[in-house]
């Protein structure tokens, strides 16, 4: 057996180019209340929905320029669902009057041994941390309030401390990229 | 006489129409609220109960005219029952009373409240009878002076109000900028989570741990297992590579990322030769495979070589 030719290219074709649309601000911890209180009656009529998510950054380091990163999050509430992998892009510059953070984004689900397959890339995870907070939903757009948590022991989510007394508020789209045509929703942070 | 006979039918026949206003507000409110439930808006909600205020206010209106006359006055009393249909009652209700009998006289002819209204009416006259002409007064000026509060504080805009609004917000801030570019780094770029190791020249020893990410590029050595982990058919089982061997001293000064791969290839005796190689990930933008110290990479060799562990 012949170890097979590798190459190094570029995967083209059979995918939608989709872009993320995203805005974040923070609010103190005595804001919080209020601002779910908003969120409740701005968003889609629904039960609210609490998250708790273990996310870990993954990078690939090459020699030219800018490392790879890909980032692996898995629910700590619902241990059985699968792993979500994403690759988000630069940030596009362009139209100064847009407030929104705009990038390439690619999601992908996958099995529960991602971990040991990136490592078995080459990838090396470079942080990690604990996200939970409330989930939104207004139409497309996805409204979420988190608080993070910094994992003093690498591998173990049941010892966390919080990063800051503050809650990290986000508004994000995913939506296919039409030039000159924002997503970007309205959600007023406080 | 025949005024007032007259006014009274007046008032019945204004009072009808008014109520049936209501009843047509109030119907196509329950259809809508039954049947477009998920399009509806709180303010169009809003807007169908004030349609039903303002024309239950109508109705007070008409009746508190001086014009009518007091319906107390009037009594009703059904001439005639009868268990059976009655086409033209049936046609006049809307199919909502199709027979005047003994069982619809007590609730459509009732003056009277409900019994347990009755019951909750009486305790309420008691309480108030126990608790003395004094206290009912004080009690009754504390809630005028309350209601006068606020609808003066209603009537009147005033501009002081803005500006204490405004103050009061000022004094509880709701959100830290300082905050907020904490979280969005670390979200973002790992600002303040990166694991903090000491920088220093030898890679890691256990596998899975994160490079550092200060100071320039760092050496990874990864093992690739799986497939070409192949026994070797003279030797002895192939040694997992191990990260940390002294070997990598002279990696490091290449100051490349590499890979470990065991490439099998067959010479001309059908032997199957191994190749310990470095793949590097730099080298002219494809995997290039490298020499490293004393590990030849010939392929197509017709040696042997034997497996060593860098």
């Amino acid at each position: 057996m012949e170890a097979p030719p590798v190459t190094v290219m570029p995967v083209t074709g059979g995918t939608i180019n989709m872009m993320e649309y995203l805005l974040q601000g923070s609010v103190l911890d005595q804001a919080l209340e209020s601002l779910l209180h908003r969120l409740r009656g701005l968003c889609d009529n629904m039960e609210p929905e609490t998250f708790t998510d273990h996310e870990l950054v993954y990078l690939l380091k090459g020699q030219q320029g800018n490392p790879f990163i890909l980032r692996a999050r898995r629910s700590l509430s619902h241990p059985t669902s699968p792993w979500h992998l994403r690759y988000l892009g630069q940030p596009e510059v362009g139209d100064k009057s847009r407030h929104s953070l705009v990038r390439n984004c690619v999601d992908v689900a996958a099995s529960h041994s991602l971990p040991e397959f990136l490592n078995e890339m080459g990838f090396r995870m470079d942080h990690e941390f604990v996200a939970n907070g409330h989930i939104f939903r207004k139409g497309a757009m996805k409204i979420v309030v988190t608080k993070l948590s910094r994992i003093l022991v690498p591998g173990n989510t049941e010892n966390t401390e919080r990063l800051s007394l503050s809650y990290l508020g986000g508004a994000e789209c995913v939506g296919s990229c039409r030039p000159g045509h924002c997503v970007g929703g309205h959600a007023q942070l406080c | 006489m025949q005024r007032e006979e007259k006014q009274l039918e007046a008032s019945v026949e204004s009072l009808i129409s008014r109520v049936a206003h209501v009843k047509n507000a109030l119907h196509s409110f329950i259809y809508k609220l039954e049947n477009e439930y998920e399009r509806l808006t709180w303010p169009s909600v809003l807007d169908n109960f004030a349609l039903l205020s303002g024309q239950l206010n109508t109705i007070n209106k008409l009746l508190k005219n001086e014009k009518t006359p007091s319906f107390r006055n009037q009594v009703i009393i059904p001439l005639l029952l009868s268990p059976d249909r009655d086409e033209d009652l049936a046609k006049l209700t809307e199919q909502r009373v199709p027979v005047f009998s003994h069982e619809i006289v007590p609730d459509y002819l009732r003056t009277k409240p409900d019994p347990e209204v009755e019951e909750q009416e009486k305790q309420l006259s008691a309480e108030a009878a126990r608790i003395g002409p004094e206290v009912a007064q004080k009690q009754i000026q504390t809630l005028n002076k309350l209601c006068s509060n606020l609808l003066e504080k209603l009537n009147n805009p005033r501009d002081d109000r803005d500006a204490e609004s405004a103050a009061m917000r000022q004094n509880k801030p709701s959100f830290n900028p300082a905050d907020t570019n904490a979280l969005v780094g670390a979200v973002a770029f790992g600002k303040g989570l990166s694991k903090c190791r000491p920088p220093g020249p030898v890679a890691p020893g256990h596998p899975g741990q994160g490079p550092m990410m200060s100071g320039g590029p760092t050496l990874q050595q990864v093992t690739i297992g799986g497939g070409s982990n192949q026994q070797a058919a003279m030797g002895g089982p192939v040694p997992p590579q191990q990260q940390g061997q002294p070997g990598t001293d002279e990696l490091e000064e290449q100051n490349q990322t590499s890979c470990l791969v065991y490439l099998e290839e067959r010479d001309k005796c059908g032997f199957r030769l191994f190749h310990e190689t470095h793949i590097n990930h730099a080298s002219e933008g494809a995997l290039g495979v490298g020499k490293k110290g004393g590990a030849v990479c010939l392929p197509g060799a017709h040696s042997f070589h034997s497996l060593r562990k860098l």
